[in-house]
């Protein structure tokens, strides 16, 4: 508990109880099988800071290289891996971890709830990010780090012009830590949507919790096509299936429309969280409540959208028709406007208040300058004519840089010096913290806005030296000491941050006089955030009620205490934020802990080529997931049956609707991203790729599709009939009618996979065949998940953990066989009818 | 139908979404019909805008802005007749439509001048 509360023996007992249902044992068994959001949240940060500045170090190298001309410092060879290290770093283990890592920290302190809705996931995600993050470094380590540049262009990272392992360890590292990416963002949406605090209806949500509900849905539609790019690259590599070579009927664009379709949103994904920051702290020091709160919110979803629309503006030298060109153009300015709104509504929030500046303003104001002047250099780089002039320049270096470090790290600071006290209980220095901000705003100035200089000088990007005749020394020089002025300045703001848990002030309760439900808690917080559950009617409930925090602790809220000995959040309407369930938590568990060790075995044998090894790790990562599934709802571990239940409101997995079945649905919405950016792939090629070879009869055979559609299709209507009568109350038959259907998902994969051996394909030889194996491939994993949880759910309905009174699971499970059916008949139709229906040959 | 009908209510936050949601799926087929058909029927360069393929997507365009700017206009009037959190999801969705209505007149404006295949 905080020193700054006194706590009244009741807020004492509560305490106690709750900590020995919440909190974590100690010792290496705590270490290993917490799930806590706090403690998980707080280890993100610090291994994402760990790998910030492992990627800094790699920059301060560049700079030194390129002080001056015709240096031999670094060999081309390490300075393509160091430059093409430190993008990656920075970009998939820095960026997006540290902005993930902070929401999962915060967004149940703000929201009013006690944890993310699955806590096991976060721990798996949190360990699939530290050993792909460790297996992707440790190339660098290896002198095998890949070398064709973060975006991993063919055919320079294919296997003729990177015969090397660097290019594998880029795909399969980066495709393990994106497992993480997608674990936050599918619970971070659920968790906003469905365990806001009783009252707290979408209009009074806090403006961090859109962000991020921006962001979180965002990756969850947006890193599925770059997952597939890097699956079909790496079968490019391991297999020779040959999706990116022209000879072979592939076309190396299509990676760049992949990689990109996921890399454009991504800077809005790196930005949108740190806006959320912005808009969270300026209300604050200025005192009054954010001008245009509708606006913002609609600039939020705006952005969420039209980044996706803006891909091609990377590839405007790939010969393009002007047309589409002139569309992509567009959609790039377009996308400067919400951006535009939120910057008025910040300035016009600071002009109608009385600001403060403090150390955290003093972020945000150096914020404001850099990332506007980055936006414009942005819609510059939309305007095609330009765009052409300076591509592949040290000018779009420059950009992304004010875009992305003023755009995310100033705002990223600014938190940092905001939330401290929150998560020490201290206050850091004053003046460490300003010389901290003076050195890295001047420094990185110094450093990037002469870089456009250098970029408009003509100086290409990726070239590991220079000749003194180009004239691009002392711009050169210039960038070099500015950049190590910054990273002076990061240097200082380590330091503040290291030594203020020693000897910073202790921080007052609600030290920055903030108005959102986190600052309501004890600093530290305890681990179940609230020791009762908040009611909230206003978007700004502290300073409505500012001793909110005490009646919380003394257990005035909903739900105090956990004599039941259960996890326990509210859950409610993703609307008005009415309550509806009691939903209960799982406990600390290893069992993340052993998947992702077992998924890390999977990656460095996929890397060392020992597939018998992989498929080891691969089939063990199932059972535990599938162990992980076992232990939930009536099972002894996480809810049994009992005879004094709570019934208003019931306990989640007696209901129909919980937010396990939310969260299958947002999973599913990546899956749908990964189906389509294949669909998208298969009409690419078709249409586009000079060589590619449609036979002139479609090698898969109607019958056998048309029949593994009939057993799919009457699997689903037959498990929509059992959800619909369990929901009814009715469960006669049960074990039985899931035996069956589950024996209509096994004849549905089996036909399929005799289509698949009867068609004859040659997958080395021809980019259609490729593809189409690795369609067919997709539906009859799908299709075989789907058949293995329907027997599973028959066994458990046996032994009574599914039926009337447990009628949650099924309608999770009954979801994935609708997507698979509409997948299914989706590709059958793309892969199968048209080719036959629009003609083959070349 | 009934889950469809209570989306379809101006102050359901699928509102939100669906303004983005109409653009997106036009830019979509704005960006892929325009490559198949500059693939499957080309026209003559010396032809300039005024062909089959721009006829085609002015047309998809127009559509698209009539519906967009009619559901604005729906939001905004339910918007002003309730309160609430119904108010502000009809409202900040009205203007998400209205954004889309624009969104499309500016990215498609281009229909009218350029050729679409050079």
């Amino acid at each position: 508990m905080s020193e700054t509360m006194r706590p009244t023996p009741e807020a004492e007992r509560l305490h106690r109880e709750m900590e020995a249902v919440w909190g974590t044992p100690r010792g290496w068994r705590g270490l290993f099988s917490v799930v806590n959001h706090s403690t998980l949240g707080l280890r993100f940060m610090a291994t994402g800071l760990v790998f910030f500045l492992l990627g800094g170090v790699l920059a301060m190298l560049i700079r030194t290289q390129l002080a001056l001309p015709d240096q031999a410092f670094m060999s081309p060879e390490i300075y393509a891996q160091v430059t093409t290290m430190h993008g990656t770093v920075m970009m998939f283990l820095f960026a997006i971890p540290m902005l993930e890592g902070l929401a999962i920290y915060l967004i149940p302190k703000m929201i009013g709830t006690r944890d993310l809705v699955c806590p096991r996931l976060t721990a798996f995600g949190y360990w699939c990010y530290l050993f792909g993050g460790i297996i992707l470094f440790s190339s660098l380590l290896l002198e095998m780090a890949p070398d064709s540049g973060w975006f991993m262009y063919t055919p320079l990272s294919s296997s003729e012009f990177a015969p090397g392992p660097g290019s594998d360890f880029w795909l399969l590292g980066i495709t393990f830590v994106e497992i993480s990416a997608l674990a936050a963002g599918v619970e971070l949406a659920v968790s906003i949507l469905r365990t806001r605090a009783p009252g707290m209806a979408l209009h009074r949500m806090p403006l961090f919790a859109w962000y991020i509900l921006a962001m979180a849905l965002m990756i969850v539609v947006g890193f599925p096509p770059l997952i597939l790019g890097s699956v079909l690259l790496e079968l490019e590599r391991a297999a020779g299936m040959p999706f990116f070579t022209v000879a072979g009927g592939g076309d190396p664009i299509l990676w760049q429309h992949l990689f990109w379709l996921f890399g454009h949103p991504e800077v809005y994904i790196i930005f949108l969280p740190a806006a959320g920051i912005v808009s969270t702290l300026i209300p604050v020091f200025a005192g009054r409540p954010i001008v245009g709160y509708g606006w913002v919110v609609a600039a939020i979803v705006i952005t969420g959208f039209i980044s996706f629309g803006l891909w091609v503006h990377h590839m405007f030298t790939v010969g393009i028709p002007q047309l589409a060109q002139a569309f992509f153009s567009a959609a790039s300015m377009l996308v400067a406007v919400p951006t535009a709104i939120q910057v008025f509504a910040w300035l016009a929030t600071l002009w109608l208040g009385k600001p403060r500046m403090t150390l955290p303003m003093l972020w945000i104001t150096g914020f404001l300058v850099i990332f506007v002047c980055g936006g414009l250099t942005g819609v510059m780089l939309a305007l095609v004519p330009f765009n052409w002039q300076v591509h592949d320049t040290h000018f779009v270096v420059a950009h992304l840089h004010y875009v992305l470090v003023g755009g995310m790290f100033f705002p990223l600071l600014a938190g940092a010096y905001y939330w401290l006290p929150l998560v020490t209980g201290r206050l850091p220095s004053e003046r460490l913290g300003r010389l901290g901000f003076w050195l890295t705003f001047l420094g990185f100035n110094l450093t990037f806005l002469i870089m456009h200089w250098t970029g408009l000088l003509g100086m290409p990007r990726r070239v590991y030296t220079y000749d003194s005749a180009m004239g691009w020394d002392l711009v050169n020089l210039i960038s070099s000491i500015g950049g190590f002025m910054m990273a002076a300045g990061v240097a200082a703001v380590l330091l503040d941050l290291v030594l203020h848990g020693r000897f910073g002030r202790t921080a007052p309760r609600n030290p920055w006089g903030a108005d959102t439900l986190e600052w309501s808690l004890a600093m530290p917080p305890a681990s179940y955030n609230f020791a009762s559950l908040p009611r909230v009617e206003s978007r700004h409930p502290l300073w409505e009620t500012p001793t909110l925090g005490d009646a919380i602790a003394r257990g005035e809220g909903a739900r105090p205490g956990a004599a039941h000995g259960r996890r326990e959040l509210l859950g409610g309407e993703a609307l008005t934020g009415r309550v509806r369930e009691l939903i209960h938590l799982p406990g600390n568990s290893l069992l993340p802990l052993y998947a992702a060790l077992c998924l890390a075995v999977v990656c460095v044998s996929l890397l060392t080529r020992l597939y018998p090894l992989s498929l080891l790790g691969l089939a063990g990562a199932g059972v535990l997931l599938l162990r992980w599934s076992w232990e939930n709802g009536g099972h002894r571990l996480a809810a049994p049956l009992g005879h004094d239940e709570p019934e208003d409101p019931p306990l989640h997995s007696r209901t129909a609707d919980g937010p396990g079945r939310w969260t299958m649905g947002v999973a599913l919405l990546a899956d749908g991203a990964f189906f389509l950016a294949l669909l998208f792939g298969w009409f690419y090629l078709w249409t586009v790729s000079p060589e590619w070879q449609m036979p002139a009869r479609s090698p898969l055979s109607l019958p056998l599709l048309l029949a593994s559609g009939a057993a799919l299709t009457l699997g689903t209507l037959w498990l929509e009939r059992r959800v619909a009568a369990l929901t009814r109350g009715r469960e006669a038959g049960l074990v039985l009618a899931l035996g069956g259907i589950a024996a209509l998902g096994g004849l549905h994969v089996a036909l399929l996979v005799v289509a698949l051996l009867n068609a004859g394909l040659a997958p080395t030889a021809t980019a259609h065949d490729a593809t189409l194996l690795v369609g067919l491939a997709y539906l009859a994993a799908h299709g075989g998940l789907a058949a293995l949880l329907a027997v599973l759910q028959a066994w458990r309905a046996g032994l009574g953990l599914v039926g009337a009174r447990l009628p949650f699971e099924p309608g999770v499970v009954a979801l994935l066989w609708r997507y698979q059916l509409g997948a299914y008949w989706i590709l059958a139709a793309a892969m199968g009818l048209l080719p036959r229906l629009m003609g083959g040959g070349p | 139908m009934t889950v469809l009908r209570r989306w379809w209510a101006p102050s359901h936050p699928a509102q939100l979404l669906l303004g983005l949601t109409l653009w997106s799926l036009w830019f979509v087929i704005l960006y892929g019909g325009l490559s198949v058909a500059c693939e499957l029927a080309p026209p003559a360069p010396g032809q300039g805008a005024l062909t089959a393929i721009n006829a085609g997507l002015a047309l998809l365009t127009l559509t698209t802005l009539g519906l967009l700017a009619w559901l604005a206009w729906r939001g905004l009037r339910a918007g002003r007749a309730s309160v609430g959190g119904s108010r502000f999801i009809a409202l900040t969705g009205a203007g998400l439509h209205l954004f889309s209505t624009a969104g499309v007149a500016f990215v498609g404006l281009p229909i009218v001048a350029l050729p679409p295949c050079l």
